[in-house]
């Protein structure tokens, strides 16, 4: 940004903020549970009124990240996941060769699935540091050129707040407005754990910042409910809207209808306190709940992360389900119409501006894993609208205007199968894009799959037992049903990528079905399924990690989950590949202009162990695209540990590298001292069974090169 | 019967294990492929089960006919699955993968298998 640029923007931000800061203190005075009337600010030590920030929000690097810089998760607020890099061309990328590789130590003891250990970490790159989080929530900044460690901080997260994977997707970065620079803590690196605390260091020590929360951490279980470890847990970065730093946690699917709230929460990213909180249960509360509740139990939430726009000072919020995931029964109205809905929060109330629902009565657990994509969307006139391209599990992509959450294309209601446990519940209808879907033909007896005619046939009279009505097919509790596609998507967390310049759409995708089935309480009993509450006397006696079964206490049924939908002994899918596939798609039209299976069959095959088979298979897949100026897509995310470069206008892989552990993690690319890098974290996934690691690779063209 | 008339070499003895193996694959598929016709599915595997039993016993009693009949069940098998998902190799993989292993098995058998028959 030019200083010229920079004034305006700040020009114009101050009076944006005056504006809001007016409201906000109105709003806040009216409300009784606001936490200055609590004891939090008690015990913060601080007896202000505690009010929307009233610092000028001054641009942070992540509303206008510098071109050599990967500021925010999804690069900058709007989570384009496009660097305007070009060092690196389709010409020139089959020289990359490893730069740097780090080691955060970071490793799990015991078995690598058993580990639970799926670090999915996106390191951020400002400056001359890169700011990275190792599955344990250790914070660690690294010199961008040479990845020497300069600092970092372990919060000592203990092993049972693990929930259902070891994951810290990343960090946020954040420069205190009007900070003199040598000033501790005037740039800030924070993060959620996963023992629900925001911990917030400086980027230049890491040292904790002493004016956050309560000596550099705020405690998110408060107004939660009683503590247990691994049920409540931040596993994606924090967002920053006009200096309110937004958090929403994960509740670990399918334990009880009794579980912690999806309360979304606001923070000053200077002071740590709370500014709003949106309970969709308790619209009126926007602070703390009064000593002795908690915040509205088992609402949907939000794991994934949000994208925001600092100018409209909303944040994007992509909702989860309910806690109890294949049941609805018992649903409160809020949560019919909050859950698996995107919702556009305004930073300066907390309250909900417009929100978009993907699915009606989600029973499928089609949480929107997505984080959005902000887009000056091109229109036939050659104008642009505001917008935001928002992916789904069930592979539909909905095209928004963000100001108004209209959509920008028809979506249509189409009529949804009956049946099941609760008919008259279901919806009736299912919303459809008009814009693209990633989803395949429903799957029909042929689509059966193995490595013999023998399983093949086990699976075809698998596929005739169960109940399978296409997409939205009911849960059934009499047999199995057959979800597709699975939970696992369509798009998930990863996300898509937009280059505008081009006017294309990169999404990649699993295409895997689910096999469930609903567990009449009694046999949920026989089967041992307990929630994490209950917990064991010994190691043995854990309940079982998810997908053996989820209780669902407080609903009628517990599920049984057989995700990826495989065969017993082998191990094979009992569907045909390709598993998982990467599609460009022309933004203005939502056309297809090219899909190709992402992934080779090397490292999988019957009974688990590799084929080395060097052919394309498309896998599935775990973790999303980098597009470049340079006309290349970098992406990993399939099974077979490879990290790759994908030519933009033809699907072609044009360099491809093995990494030494899983590559279940988004890229990026950055640029240092005049050198393009591309980096990844290689930390595996146990649920994806890839190898775990603590690697961050860095691969650059031979120096003098490009 | 089997003919028990004459000493088996190990290649006899291979011929005639072979057959039994290869009828009772034949025996999971048309069991498996009844039920799948009775759930309203594919009748492909009780066809191709009950030609493979019938394959199996006719090699463990020296009859050429069973390898003609394999042959035959493998050529049907060929031409339903280019019928059912075309030339994609991933989907032909589980429908002839395992007919090309047990066929080659076959014809290294053929020659027992003449010399056996010649000498009944």
């Amino acid at each position: 940004m030019t200083p010229l640029l920079r004034t305006l923007a700040l020009l114009a931000s101050l009076s944006l903020s005056t504006h809001t800061i007016a409201q906000g203190t109105a709003d806040k005075e009216s409300v009784p549970g606001s936490p200055s009337a609590s004891e939090n600010s008690v015990e913060t030590g601080d007896s202000e009124e505690v009010q929307a920030p009233t610092y000028p929000a001054t641009p942070q690097p992540s509303d206008a990240p510098a071109p050599g810089d990967w500021a925010a998760w999804g690069r900058g607020s709007s989570a384009s996941r496009h660097s305007p890099l070009d060092q690196i061309t389709r010409d020139n990328v089959d020289q990359l060769e490893v730069a740097w590789t780090y080691r955060t130590g970071d490793l799990p003891e015991g078995s690598d699935q058993e580990s639970k250990y799926s670090p999915e970490n996106t390191p951020l790159k400002i400056g001359d540091s890169l700011y990275l989080c190792s599955a344990m929530n250790i914070m660690i900044s690294l010199d961008a050129r040479t990845g020497e460690e300069q600092w970092r901080y372990d919060p000592q997260v203990a092993k049972e707040a693990i929930p259902y994977g070891a994951t810290c997707r990343g960090v946020a970065y954040y420069e205190v407005p009007g900070a003199p620079g040598d000033q501790l803590c005037a740039t800030r690196v924070i993060e959620g754990t996963l023992d629900a605390r925001l911990i917030a260091v400086d980027a230049e020590t890491g040292e904790l910042c002493p004016d956050f929360g309560d000596s550099g951490m705020v405690d998110l279980w408060q107004g939660i409910g009683e503590k247990v470890p691994g049920w409540y847990s931040v596993t994606a970065p924090p967002v920053i809207v006009q200096d309110v730093l937004v958090t929403g946690a994960q509740v670990k699917d399918g334990q009880a209808e009794d579980a912690p709230s999806g309360v979304i929460r606001g923070f000053d990213a200077v002071t740590g306190e709370l500014v709003w909180a949106w309970d969709m249960g308790k619209p009126e509360l926007n602070g703390l709940p009064p000593e002795g509740e908690t915040y509205t139990r088992g609402t949907p939430n939000m794991w994934t992360t949000a994208a925001s726009d600092e100018e409209l000072g909303y944040v994007y919020l992509p909702m989860g389900n309910s806690a109890v995931d294949y049941w609805g029964g018992n649903r409160s109205e809020e949560e019919n119409e909050f859950s698996t809905s995107l919702v556009a929060l305004d930073v300066n109330t907390g309250e909900p501006v417009w929100h978009f629902q993907t699915v009606h009565y989600d029973v499928w657990d089609y949480d929107l894993g997505s984080q959005p994509t902000l887009v000056d969307f091109p229109l036939d006139n050659g104008s642009t609208v505001p917008a935001l391209i928002l992916p789904t599990k069930q592979g539909d992509i909905y095209v928004l205007n963000r100001e108004t959450g209209e959509s920008l294309f028809p979506v249509e209601e189409v009529e949804a199968p009956g049946g099941g446990v609760e008919p008259e519940n279901l919806s009736p209808t299912q919303p459809s894009s008009g814009y693209h879907s990633l989803a395949f033909p429903d799957l029909t007896e042929k689509d059966m799959w193995g490595m013999t005619p023998i399983d093949q046939l086990w699976c075809r009279i698998q596929f005739r037992r169960a109940s399978y009505k296409g997409k939205y097919t009911p849960p059934t509790a009499d047999r199995r049903f057959i979800q597709y596609p699975g939970y696992n998507g369509g798009n998930d967390w990863g996300s898509a990528a937009v280059d505008a310049e081009r006017g294309i759409l990169i999404a990649n995708y699993n295409d895997i079905p689910n096999h469930n089935r609903l567990l009449p309480r009694e046999e949920a009993e026989e089967r041992n399924l307990r929630p994490i509450y209950a917990g064991g006397e010994n190691e043995e006696e854990q309940p079982p990690a998810e997908g053996a079964g989820d209780p669902q206490i407080g609903a009628p049924y517990a599920i049984d989950v057989n995700a990826g939908w495989r065969a017993p002994i082998t191990g094979m899918p009992c569907t045909a590949p390709p598993y998982g596939g990467i599609r460009a798609i022309d933004l203005a039209s939502g056309e297809t202009l090219w899909d190709e299976p992402l992934g080779t069959a090397r490292k999988n095959g019957p009974f688990g162990i590799p084929s080395h088979l060097p052919f394309k298979i498309g896998t599935p897949n775990n973790g999303g695209p980098v597009l470049t100026a340079g006309g290349l897509i970098f992406i990993a995310a399939a099974t077979d540990d490879l990290i790759r470069a994908i030519n933009i206008g033809t699907g072609e892989v044009l360099w491809k590298d093995v990494l030494p552990a899983g590559g279940q993690a988004n890229p990026i690319t950055y640029e240092v001292d005049g050198r393009q890098y591309v980096l990844i974290s290689a930390g595996g996934h146990h649920f994806m069974e890839t190898p775990i690691g603590d690697y961050v690779i860095a691969y650059a063209l031979p120096e003098g090169e490009g | 019967m089997i003919s028990a008339t004459q000493p088996r070499g190990a290649t006899g003895w291979a011929l005639l294990i072979f057959a039994l193996i290869l009828a009772f694959l034949g025996l999971v598929l048309a069991a498996g492929g009844l039920w799948l016709v009775a759930l309203g599915g594919s009748w492909y595997y009780l066809i191709a089960g009950l030609g493979l039993i019938l394959s199996g016993v006719l090699m463990a009693k020296d009859s050429l006919t069973g390898v003609w009949l394999y042959l035959a069940v493998f050529a049907g098998t060929v031409i339903w699955a280019v019928w059912e998902v075309g030339l994609s190799p991933w989907e032909l993989l589980p429908r002839v993968f395992g007919y090309i292993v047990l066929g080659v098995i076959v014809l290294l058998l053929l020659p027992t298998l003449k010399r056996r028959q010649a000498t009944t």
